[in-house]
């Protein structure tokens, strides 16, 4: 996979007010890339680095050093060449309250080069697949969170962008509109080959959309994987069974394995490699084991960003 | 240093369509000149039914009010579409898309052209309307001083914008104030003369004093000064480099710490 975006030791500092000529390192050296067609999650806690570095990426921030190239150019040299082939859409920042989104979506094209039939097209085209062609004539202003965010969205698409980042995307949106949401992303990375950074709090979003997740903690990437090796990375599988007859054995067969296990009357919890589940409730099986309920909790990512969290507010 | 002339088009439809909706400011941008043309030209023909010794002192003073209403329009030009973006959270937006600086720049600087020219137009038609006066009745030779009225105004607007870009909404009110600072030393309604030799040392460094001392020449002799009007010119064209070189500069000061902190 080709890349479309290479960062390399991107870093920024700010001034420290608390101390006197001191600085505040807010990303450290990050190094990564956006390849053709992936969508990469960049997740971290509050004040992680996350939106500092897609506002360097956007050049809205200027870095202290490092380099981002973007298909193989520089962005310092080639800025509005390239700039032409990126989209961006944040839930923090806004577009002209006292604009009509019709208008938005108009001055949006001509400030990508579009001409006038394009831009009519594609603002059909995207406010219609967004579900906000009926109040195109509304001001953005008067919009609900919601609306400002799938015409947010609609603008994005509207100028073909190779590259697309989205900061939080579906924050206010409701959960129909925000599945259709990741609907249409996966569309348009699978039929344009559209390559979108994505940061959002919604871990099992980010684990549906993204094929990779970058994780910041305090500006600096800690880890860079895929959303289930990550989740496996700090937690295991938890194996719910309501057993009928054969509690003991379940015991002794659990302890025989070390695994570590929690009992509440007829309810025992057990904790292990989701790859061993299978192997589990064959020995307990063979073992005689009646159980009239059993649920599995996978691990996941939302246990995983709890988890470096505390190590982030331990250290 | 390329500028994209659709991206230029873009900026002044994208404040056009602003400010075609906001009634008050339209209005307010037509009230004040108004008010100042009733106030000081019925304060001038007052002077004048006292036989002070100043021939034609309401068209002196009502020329001098329509031609400064020229300043401070073009400076309100720059710096409202940069105050707009930081009130609606939108200018990271903006410039997350291919747009220059320089491109914002001249985009606001054409919609400013207009929207001057509409409110210098108002005032002489209001002068007319008034007391019967023509600010033309010296024909076209007002034309030039008003362009390099123009220049400074945005020169002073530009300069506004360079301490907003980096300070941020706190300082808008310097921003509105800036060109009221330079009026005490334009020779708006008086001449040069009348200042303290300390203050006309400054006043001749600005190419207002050049260009009211050369429109009162205009209104007394029938003769244009040439050399007010090309130091008048100059100076003008010369701040306006200096300011956009300022602002230029504060911009990317500014992006150095983020716009989303303004």
């Amino acid at each position: 996979m080709s890349a479309v975006l290479e960062v390399t030791q991107l870093t920024k500092e700010f001034p420290s007010r608390k101390e006197h000529g001191g600085t505040f390192c807010a990303v450290d050296h990050v190094s990564f890339a956006l390849g053709q067609g992936e969508i990469l999650g960049l997740l971290g806690p509050n004040g992680a680095g996350k939106t500092t570095t897609i506002q360097m990426l956007l050049s809205t921030l200027g870095p202290t050093s490092g380099s981002i190239s973007y298909f193989g150019k520089d962005f310092f040299q080639h800025r509005s060449e390239i700039l032409q082939h990126v989209g961006f859409a944040s839930t923090y920042v806004s577009v002209p309250h006292h604009l009509t989104v019709y208008e938005n979506m108009v001055i949006h094209g001509r400030l990508y080069g579009m001409s006038a039939g394009e831009r009519a097209a594609q603002s059909e085209k995207f406010l219609k697949a967004f579900g906000a062609w009926e109040i195109r004539g509304q001001m953005f202003g008067t919009l609900s969170a919601g609306q400002k965010t799938r015409v947010t969205l609609a603008k994005v698409f509207m100028t073909s962008p190779r590259v697309v980042f989205l900061d939080e995307p579906t924050a206010a949106l409701d959960p129909d509109i925000a599945k259709e949401v990741r609907t249409f992303i996966r569309r348009q990375q699978e039929d344009q080959g559209v390559s979108i950074l994505f940061t959002s709090h919604n871990m099992s979003e980010v684990t549906e959309v993204c094929d990779r997740v970058l994780v910041l903690q305090a500006g600096k990437i800690i880890a860079d994987n895929t959303p289930d090796a990550l989740a496996a990375s700090v937690s295991t599988a938890h194996v719910y069974l309501d057993v009928g007859d054969g509690l003991k054995r379940t015991v002794a067969y659990v302890q025989s394995q070390k695994l570590s296990y929690q009992l509440e009357e007829r309810w025992i919890t057990i904790e292990i490699d989701e790859h061993k589940i299978a192997e589990l409730l064959t020995e307990l099986a063979r073992a005689g084991v009646v159980y009239s309920q059993i649920w599995v909790e996978r691990p996941t990512l939302e246990q995983y960003f709890l988890t470096i969290s505390r190590q982030g507010r331990k250290e | 240093m390329k500028i994209a002339l659709h991206r230029v088009v873009a900026v002044m439809l994208r404040y056009l369509f602003i400010e075609r909706r906001n009634y008050v400011r339209f209005i307010e941008s037509l009230f004040w000149p108004t008010m100042d043309i009733m106030l000081w030209g019925l304060a001038s023909v007052w002077m004048e039914k006292q036989h002070v010794r100043l021939p034609n002192v309401v068209l002196v003073m009502m020329t001098g009010l329509v031609l400064w209403s020229i300043v401070s329009r073009a400076q309100l030009e720059v710096v409202m579409p940069l105050l707009e973006e930081l009130w609606q959270r939108s200018l990271i937006t903006l410039f997350a898309t291919p747009l220059t600086c320089a491109e914002w720049i001249v985009g606001v600087m054409l919609n400013g052209l207009i929207k001057t020219a509409v409110v210098f137009a108002f005032g002489v038609v209001m002068v007319w309307l008034l007391y019967t006066l023509n600010v033309f009745s010296v024909g076209w030779m007002l034309l030039p001083f008003a362009l390099s009225l123009m220049l400074f105004g945005w020169a002073v607007g530009f300069l506004g914008a360079a301490i907003v870009i980096y300070v941020g909404q706190k300082a808008q009110n310097v921003a509105w104030m800036l060109s009221f600072v330079f009026a005490p030393v334009s020779g708006i309604f008086y001449p040069i003369s009348v200042l303290p030799s300390w203050a006309q040392k400054i006043a001749w460094g600005l190419p207002l004093a050049h260009i009211f001392e050369g429109m009162r020449t205009i209104l007394f002799t029938g003769t244009l000064p040439w050399g007010n009007l090309l130091v008048g010119f100059s100076l003008g064209a010369f701040y306006l480099f200096l300011a956009i070189s300022l602002f230029l500069f504060m911009f990317e000061r500014s992006r150095r710490y983020g716009f989303d902190r303004l």
